[in-house]
């Protein structure tokens, strides 16, 4: 019953330094505390799903490439450098020398395969190591082939500018295959990567420990081990990093920002990040048919209260379907609908909408990047109504809500709650805004959004392999989605993290990671 | 039983309080029922009531704090007013809470009723089912069944009922099963009646006041479990909120805004606690023997309250003497009398009847002496018990409680009920001398083993360690008296010594009363109804009739010229053997246009 | 006694093959499955029926049923599908947890309830009576979730006495102090509903008792009144309390479920929510099948109390 592992064992050691005993004591020294918002879920990053278990990982593990800290431009991890084909189908990956996992076996070219044909390949002997759920990721990967020890050549079956910030992804992160073999399906338990900090013990619904790399390619980081419990109550985890419990809080509710931000004790750090909150609109059957009265409510909802008053400035508005976080394919002359309610009213008249028009909105309960989506369900309830649409709320928890909206609005509601967090530009506007993305091919297109001008630009984006010029194509497709309206377009998530003032270098990265190779605690 | 009966049957009907002058004497239950008025009042007129719209929101205004102008508990999370919404919110939660528990007792009621009248297998297998529901973490079941149905408060107030259906359902059961078989029931049956007609005619009358106190104390559970579920989420649909998603809601803000959730947490509190008040009350009230006082708890000694406090008498005093003592029973504020003033006296090695019919107040009598009728509700409102010339009644509680047991000793009547039921029948004896003497356990057992043997018990050493359910009533009896005999005392009171026992055993066990009292020199006090018993042993009689002695002599001379009626009439009631019909025919006459008294 | 103790056993048996079929027919009604807690978002048509079909969740009902009970039999209750590791690792740390948590509260209501119950029913219509009355229901009439964020916010963040939430101390925890530490709030808690209803269970039971004829022998023997009351009576009303405390004991694991959530406590309960919500089948399976067992066990532990203190039940 109090499992004395052997992971305990060496906490202890390292706590030997530190306070006993009390229920407020101090973490100890050098030794960082992550709260987490749960138990992860596995520690094969090709496993799991969850930004959650996502911050583990990109200690534990690094990909071929990386985003640069506090950026999402890519830049090199475990591939020294690489070329891309002109037809942009062909990527080849310089490796880097002298890496091993922590298991102690080389990272070379057949690792890196034997990594990207186990999540791809049906036929692999560890497939049934998965399931894989974002292996789709890859779909496009055609072969992956050792051109020699240290070099690996991706083969495309057809141009797909994302690879590159898929394979940035944590998706994309190297595992040991020597680690897999010996552990097969309870790998995600005994993980073993290249990264920054090595697994040491994993007690469940208690911490995930790693300890510092001393041979980390990098550097080895300055921090002796990383704790990450989790806390799957947000006031609970407010409480334990009020009471000293835990050194970082991540995901900290709206409403106690403030408290930390008044607090000398505390730092808060921000980062937008590449996050969309909107309300799908069915385009199909009922009164969104219509753009104007789209439009209508993308005037009628006072999105500024929202991410001022309801989430505390923990987000901004949005102006469309691509965040600002993409910086070099956001379209600065795109701006958010105003918060015009005699705007909106003028808009249903001229539509023909009776007042007390009703609507039915799914909310859900939870469910990751949706911030707080009941208040803000009910928030925009009562902006429809003041405008004179009667909106009928239903909530679901996040696993009903999916299968209730992923299969389309068609018949059964007019809006819906939705939020992404995406690595590319690309995946969002392709995903649920192309023709070809219609529930019944396949897509999440659940507003039947249909416009061949987007589906054009969206196919062009992901062919061209010059990044400006594919900002340029993602710059027009925001313009055009604002004025179309499919969504009601409400926020984009800044990612927040609270830290105690003694943690330093600590930088909240826009792709939703817990970066901590450099991160020091005095 | 027939003791338990004697308060209730001496309180005359005009006596008792009406229902709801009980409930309200209980002041916490009309403290709830004030409370819930209130609560229920103004829920009721929420729509009239000058309130905000509780779904408008104002988000520059969240969260401001109570006594707010405008806002008097303050905002929520979205700015809305919490005072209109928790008033609104309130009305939702009854609803559903009573709903709920209609919806619950009715199934689980129906399942109850028919599982216990039917019984066998139709209700072994409905009783499994119940078992699974009870078996299924009650809480998760919910979850499920509201997961099934999709979110929303109607669905929750489904989940809530049939996670509560086996706790109507085991309840009923069991009281149908254990009136199934009472007469009434089995004379419906016989004539003819059809099952559904008794089920509902007969049987659910009966069962209906558990119906009505298991709902009237499981609302207030209800009201919890359901604000427990929107608690989680899953009940009242945005804008709607009941108590229980308020406080779910405003639990995000527990920190910076506590007052969001606390608001309605007091408020579930309140309500449930009113409600709770009122159950009680109402359950206090509903409940027979909680009425005629059968369950309140009685002192170690009987509550004496004398005007006067009687002097010893010290020259030539008898053993035993009482002196018109007077017994009754508290009901409401006045005191029904069941000793009026009885007078009689004992003395050493001498053995006195007291005879009278049951409800005469000859057990009440005897349990006086030493201050053991049940108190509340009984009260010694006179007179004076003197042993050896010192007033028992007038010393304090812990002497009364010393001279128990030890100079005077009682039997009782059914050793089956008056032994206990979990000790063994030596520890018991071997109790009853530790009481009194100090030795270790071991000697007091070998002394318990020895009076075993004294009354007649073969294989004492082994009989010791029986249980009194596995000896036979003679055995029992004859324990009973040896645990009497542990002090040597002075004088025993035997009350109905014999009545539970069939002819034979009572002659034995009156044979061995008569010899311990010769050879001890016991005075023994013999409460019965019978006078074949008295004649057979007793030298002086006493009649007792309505709480009075009405005669009182030598028993050969009251036998031979009984001077009171009733005497007569309890005389000519000893059957004499081969008499048969022509018995009834003497007694009848002396029956005549009297009732039959309980 | 030991046949006794088997027949009941294998009266549980049908019970809890019931308990199994109704838990894979709900969770087959409940809308979504594992793909869709597994993908979130991204849950296309296409990667759900690869997931599923990865899982073994293509097959029928019926067969997937059959599966589970034939590798049950041979001790293997299946892997979970979300937490990725086999249900019976998960089950058996988290019904620790629960045991730990759920025994606590059980001991805690049992020894107050009596004490309560006993004190209200010597001092019946006295203070002591009312004021412990005044507390019991108190205590029944609040709701345990909302008293446990009270609780974390007067003790954890307020006066900072007791920890916030979880088991352990995360850092130089891990023994008993730490333990006991981390136990008061979530297991005072858990156990105050249960006290409440035992106090009044206890008291009825006494005064029952209190009138009865034996009580009344061991007067007339002379016996002090602590005789009477703490052996006489009380051995007999525990004949009759016995059996709810089992009764509480099913609703103090319902009730953990609340607790669990709130403090964090890595229990059955708390797994179970959370397996219900990602649509987690087996673990769901696993989950209630040790859960119902742990019940019948209680149930049946408290009937062999009830028949060891009551020999007339024995025979």
């Amino acid at each position: 019953m109090f499992n004395l592992k052997k992971g305990v064992a060496l906490l202890a050691v390292a706590s030997a330094l530190a306070l006993a005993g009390p229920a407020n004591a101090q973490t100890p020294p050098n030794v960082l505390i992550v709260g987490q918002i749960a138990e992860p879920a596995s520690l094969d990053p090709h496993v799991s799903t969850a930004a959650n278990d996502f911050r583990i990982h990109v200690n534990l593990y690094d990909g071929l490439v990386r985003n640069k800290s506090g950026t999402l431009e890519i830049e090199p991890a475990l591939a020294t450098d690489w070329t891309v084909s002109d037809d942009g189908l062909t990527y080849t990956f310089n490796l880097r020398e002298g890496v091993s996992f922590h298991d102690g076996s080389p990272f070379n070219a057949e690792a890196v395969k034997f990594n990207f044909d186990r999540m791809l390949d049906e036929e692999h002997p560890y497939y049934d190591t998965g399931p894989f759920p974002l292996s789709f990721n890859f779909s496009s990967i055609e072969e992956v082939t050792v051109v020699d020890d240290m070099t690996v050549e991706f083969t495309l079956s057809q141009p797909f500018a994302p690879f590159l910030s898929n394979l940035a992804s944590p998706t994309g992160l190297i595992v040991s295959p020597t680690a897999v073999e010996e552990y097969g399906e309870d790998y995600g338990r005994n993980p073993s990567g290249t990264g920054a900090f090595k697994f040491e013990e994993w007690e469940s619904n208690q911490r995930v420990v790693a300890s510092r790399n001393e041979d980390y390619w990098d550097g080895a980081p300055s921090l002796e081990a990383v704790v990450f419990r989790p806390i799957t109550d947000a006031n609970t985890r407010v409480a334990e990093m009020l009471s000293g419990g835990i050194d970082v809080l991540v995901e900290t509710p709206p409403d106690n920002v403030a408290t930390f931000e008044q607090d000398a004790n505390f730092v808060v750090h921000e980062a937008v990040g590449p996050h969309v909150w909107y309300a799908m609109l069915n385009m199909n059957d009922g009164p969104f048919t219509d753009q104007r009265v789209r439009q209508a409510v993308n005037y009628a909802v006072n999105k500024e209260s929202l991410v001022n008053d309801v989430l505390q400035g923990t987000a901004a508005v949005a102006a469309g379907p691509i965040p600002p976080a993409f910086n070099w394919a956001y379209n600065e002359d795109v701006d958010p609908y105003p918060y015009d309610p005699d705007m909106a009213r003028q808009l249903l008249e001229e539509a023909g909408i009776e007042d007390g028009t009703e609507l039915t909105f799914f909310v859900t309960e939870g469910g990751s990047g949706m911030l707080d989506p009941v208040p803000m369900g009910t928030a925009i309830q009562a902006d429809l109504a003041a405008v004179g649409l009667d909106v009928n709320i239903e909530t679901y928890e996040w696993n009903t809500f999916l299968s209730e909206v992923n299969p389309g609005l068609e018949g059964k509601a007019d809006m819906a709650e939705m939020a992404w967090m995406t690595t590319d530009p690309d995946t969002l506007p392709a995903l649920t805004l192309t023709s070809g993305a219609f529930p019944d091919e396949g897509g999440f297109n659940s507003s039947y959004y249909s416009n061949e001008e987007v589906d054009e630009l969206v196919q062009q984006a992901r062919e061209a392999t010059d990044r400006e010029e594919r900002g340029e194509l993602y710059k027009q497709i925001q313009q055009i989605v604002h004025d179309d309206a499919p969504w009601l377009f409400v926020a984009n998530w800044q990612q927040n993290a609270v830290t105690t003032d003694n943690v330093q270098n600590f930088v909240v990265q826009p792709d939703f990671n817990l970066v901590l190779r450099e991160v020091e605690k005095n | 039983m027939s003791e338990t009966a004697l308060p209730s049957a001496a309180a005359p009907q005009s006596g008792r309080l009406s229902s709801w002058q009980l409930l309200m004497a209980n002041r916490l239950a009309a403290v709830g029922l004030f409370a819930l008025s209130a609560i229920l009042l103004i829920a009721i007129l929420a729509p009239i009531l000058p309130l905000p719209d509780p779904d408008i929101t104002d988000q520059p205004n969240r969260l401001l704090p109570p006594l707010s102008p405008g806002h008097l508990l303050g905002t929520d999370h979205l700015g809305r007013d919490i005072l209109s919404r928790l008033i609104w919110g309130t009305q939702v939660s009854i609803l559903v809470g009573i709903s709920a528990t209609a919806i619950a007792a009715l199934i689980g009621s129906l399942i109850g009723l028919s599982a216990g009248y039917v019984g066998g297998k139709a209700d072994n297998i409905m009783m499994r089912l119940i078992d699974m529901l009870m078996a299924f973490p009650y809480i998760l079941l919910a979850l499920a069944i509201v997961a099934v149905l999709g979110p929303g408060l109607l669905n929750a107030l489904y989940a809530i009922a049939v996670v509560n259906i086996p706790f109507f359902a085991r309840n009923i059961r069991g009281v149908t099963l254990s009136i199934r078989h009472s007469e009434f029931v089995d004379a419906a049956r016989l004539s003819g009646k059809g099952h559904l007609a008794i089920l509902f005619t007969e049987v659910l009358p009966n069962v209906l006041p558990v119906i009505v106190i298991t709902m009237s104390t499981t609302v207030g559970w209800m009201i919890l479990e359901t604000a427990g579920l929107s608690f989680l989420g899953l009940g009242a649909q945005p804008p709607t909120s009941d108590l229980g998603s308020m406080l779910g809601q405003g639990r995000a803000q527990l920190f910076t805004a506590p007052h969001v959730s606390m608001v309605p947490g007091i408020m579930i509190f309140l309500l449930v606690m009113s409600i709770n008040l009122l159950g009680d009350g109402i359950r206090d009230v509903l409940d027979p023997r909680l009425r005629s006082g059968a369950l309140n708890r009685p002192m170690a000694v009987t509550t004496i309250d004398r005007a006067v406090k009687p002097e010893p008498r010290k020259a030539n005093a008898a053993l035993l003497e009482v002196a018109n003592l007077e017994t009754g029973f508290r009901s409401g504020n006045r005191v029904n009398a069941a000793v009026k003033g009885v007078s009689f006296s004992l003395n050493k090695g001498e053995c006195l009847g007291l005879i009278g019919e049951s409800g005469s107040g000859k057990s009440v009598t005897a349990l006086s002496l030493l201050g053991l009728v049940a108190s509340p509700p009984g009260v010694i409102s006179n007179g004076a018990v003197y042993l050896d010339g010192e007033d028992v009644l007038s010393q304090p509680d812990s002497q009364i409680v010393a001279q128990r047991g030890g100079r005077v000793s009682y039997v009782f009547q059914d050793p089956l009920t008056t032994l206990h039921p979990l000790f063994s029948v030596g520890d018991q004896i071997a109790e009853a001398i530790t009481a009194h003497q100090r030795m270790d356990g071991k000697t007091a057992r070998a002394q318990a083993v020895e009076l075993m043997e004294t009354v007649g018990i073969r294989d004492a050493q082994q009989r010791a360690s029986a249980y009194p359910h596995e000896l036979s009533g003679g055995q029992r009896q004859r324990i009973g008296i040896a645990m009497a005999l542990a002090n040597d005392p002075d004088v025993i009171i035997a009350d109905e010594p014999t009545t539970a026992l069939d002819v034979t055993v009572q002659a034995r066990i009156l044979e061995l009363l008569q010899k311990l009292r010769r050879e001890r020199g016991l005075a023994l006090l013999l409460i019965t109804h019978d006078f074949g018993v008295v004649a057979q042993i007793c030298d002086r009689v006493a009649v007792m009739k309505d709480g009075e002695i009405v005669e009182q002599g030598e028993t050969s001379d009251v036998l031979r010229a009984p001077q009171h009626a009733y005497t007569k009439r309890l005389i000519a009631c000893v059957p004499e053997l081969g008499v048969g019909r022509a018995f009834l025919d003497k007694v009848r006459p002396l029956f005549s246009g009297k009732g039959a008294e309980a | 006694m030991a046949s006794y103790i088997i027949k009941r056993l294998l009266t549980a048996i049908p019970v809890i093959i019931g308990l199994s079929i109704i838990v894979f027919l709900i969770m087959a009604m409940i809308p979504g499955d594992p793909a869709l807690a597994l993908l979130g978002s991204y849950a296309t048509p296409e990667n759900v029926a690869r997931i599923n079909r990865d899982l073994g969740l293509d097959r029928s009902l019926p067969e997937q049923y059959f599966i589970w009970v034939a590798n049950l039999v041979q001790g293997d209750f299946g892997r979970s599908y979300i937490l990725n590791r086999p249900v019976i690792d998960e089950v058996l740390e988290r019904l620790s947890a629960t045991l730990i948590l759920a025994g606590v509260s059980l001991v805690l209501c049992s020894v107050f309830g009596l004490i309560a119950g006993i004190v209200s029913a010597v001092r019946q219509f006295g203070w002591t009576d009312r004021i412990v009355t005044f507390f019991v229901l108190i205590g029944i009439s609040m709701p345990a979730f909302w008293l446990g964020l009270i609780f974390i916010l007067v003790f954890a963040v307020q006066l900072r006495v007791l920890p916030a939430s979880g088991m352990y101390a995360v850092y130089g925890g891990g023994d008993l102090p730490d333990l006991l530490r981390h136990l008061i709030m979530p297991a005072v808690t858990l156990a105050i509903v249960a006290t409440g209803v035992i106090a009044r269970l206890t008291r009825a039971a006494m005064l029952e008792v209190l009138r009865q004829d034996f009580v009344r022998t061991a007067r007339a023997k002379g016996l002090n009144e602590r005789t009477v009351i703490f052996k006489h009576a009380l051995r007999a009303a525990l004949v009759s309390i016995i059996p709810v405390i089992g009764v509480q004991a099913g609703f103090v694991l319902g009730g953990a479920v609340y607790i669990e959530t709130v403090f964090q406590w890595p229990g059955l309960g708390a797994m179970l929510v959370q397996a219900v919500s990602t649509r987690d089948l087996l673990l769901v399976q696993g989950g209630v099948l040790v859960a119902a067992t742990l019940y019948v066990l209680v149930n049946l532990a408290a009937d062999v109390a009830q028949a060891m203190l009551d020999p007339r039940l024995k025979s």
